[in-house]
């Protein structure tokens, strides 16, 4: 039995030795916004924030996270209360199909709290672990200095 | 098939050696997991037995101190990243750790995991090597220490024994001594790795002559390599009369050095060739920053 605090919420949870975080999350507590796509640690699109830093979430055994806050795509404002950066890549269509969405804000969010007045070409440099393959990459530029604007002020 | 492991949570270190005296090799000390987990789905290695390293305390610092910079074992590429305000060293390393993966894999990925994989083309590797660094090794009967070129035996093997633990990285620094690095590599795009790589680390005094000079090659031969004859040349002189001729001369006789292989990824022959372009450029690169940070 382990406990995970996953989006301010505490779960009593019996896992495998071998159970990824990615899966716990997806699979016991169906939080399906953590998307699994390589599994290897490649794409980004399983990134989650462990104490508030992106991490591949496909690539860590759940049992490493006890005694950390863990936050996923659901744990970042609602459809009546968007975060910023939701918010902005909604204005800017910062995505196609939007599998790979969810890893693509986690990120941004920690980027901005660190960069809140970034480049273009720091957001690009920022972004480079989450792969889009609908190849929205221009808007999604565009959204994240969309949102730094938003959250600024 | 994959194998299914058993999950140990060792409280401190003398536990989490215990337990690998143990079980030996069927037992895989696990901290960042990025090449663990992954060689686990890909049933590339068999663990019987997952130490869990996560829940030890320590281990995951940066300390600059006179005589040393002291890197913990557990510590992740993210902080090396984030580091390079702290030191000339560690403003290199922090550059190298930009190269590797991704943001959010280098924020689980230890050093010394990096290390301990011992991969021929690893980034920090090479940089560590030319910086002279050493490993700090603790076993059930206390720690050695290693300069990190005994370290490395061959492709993904080190000297470990079964039943030991990399605890530390440490880079001699002196208070008297201006020591500067660099790192080239040369890749394709972002999250790839060297087809070769070269670093170069140079230590001057006051006077501005060269006391201590190191080259090391990633990615043409089995390890790491010392190009120690090439580097040899630079020592007693004066950095100022460093010109390009000798570098030139330096980074031939580190091409000459290197026993790269044909692959997939690069021939032998254009990788012996970028040996003298990388070892050149990262030579002009430490020369300049000790010229600047002796201004």
């Amino acid at each position: 039995m382990i406990t995970l605090d996953v989006n301010g919420q505490k779960y009593n949870l019996n896992t495998k030795p071998h159970d990824t975080l990615s899966d716990v999350l997806r699979d016991k507590l169906g939080l399906i916004g953590v998307r699994v796509s390589c599994s290897e640690g490649e794409c980004g699109s399983c990134t989650v924030l462990i104490d508030g830093i992106p991490s591949t979430s496909c690539l860590m055994l759940a049992n490493q996270l006890e005694n950390k806050k863990i936050t996923t795509i659901e744990g970042l404002g609602s459809p009546d209360n968007l975060h910023p950066i939701q918010q902005a890549f909604i204005e800017e269509q910062g995505f196609q199909c939007a599998f790979c969405t969810p890893g693509i804000i986690l990120t941004a969010k920690q980027f901005l709290e660190e960069n809140p007045n970034p480049t273009a070409e720091e957001v690009s440099f920022a972004m480079s672990g989450n792969i889009c393959r609908c190849g929205a990459y221009p808007f999604i530029v565009k959204a994240v200095l969309n949102a730094a604007e938003k959250m600024r002020h | 098939m994959r194998t299914f492991f058993e999950y140990l949570r060792p409280k401190s270190l003398v536990e989490a050696i215990s337990m690998k005296k143990k079980h030996g090799s069927l037992a895989y000390f696990w901290a960042g997991g990025t090449d663990l987990t992954l060689h686990w789905k890909q049933e590339r290695c068999h663990p019987k037995y997952c130490i869990d390293l996560c829940y030890l305390n320590g281990l995951d610092e940066i300390k600059v101190l006179d005589d040393k910079i002291s890197i913990g074992a557990k510590t992740s590429l993210w902080k090396i990243e984030r580091s390079g305000h702290k030191h000339i060293l560690l403003r290199t390393l922090s550059n190298i750790a930009k190269l590797m993966c991704t943001p959010q894999t280098r924020s689980i990925a230890t050093i010394a995991g990096n290390i301990c994989t011992a991969s021929p083309a690893a980034d920090l590797s090479p940089a560590l090597m030319s910086m002279g660094a050493k490993i700090i090794v603790q076993g059930v009967n206390g720690q050695k220490v290693l300069p990190i070129e005994k370290f490395f035996k061959g492709v993904n093997e080190t000297s470990l024994s079964k039943d030991e633990m990399v605890v530390e990285i440490s880079i001699p620094i002196s208070k008297s001594i201006v020591k500067a690095a660099s790192y080239y590599r040369i890749d394709r795009t972002v999250v790839d790795i060297a087809l070769v790589n070269s670093s170069t680390c140079i230590s001057i005094n006051k006077e501005g002559t060269i006391l201590d000079s190191r080259i090391a090659l990633g990615a043409v031969a089995p390890v790491v390599l010392q190009a120690q004859e090439a580097s040899d040349i630079l020592i007693g002189k004066s950095l100022n009369n460093v010109d390009e001729n000798l570098i030139n001369e330096v980074s031939q006789i580190s091409r000459e050095i290197s026993k790269p292989i044909t692959d997939i990824r690069a021939g032998e022959n254009y990788r012996r060739e970028m040996v003298a372009v990388m070892t050149k450029r990262s030579l002009l690169n430490t020369i300049t920053q000790l010229k600047e940070s002796i201004i």
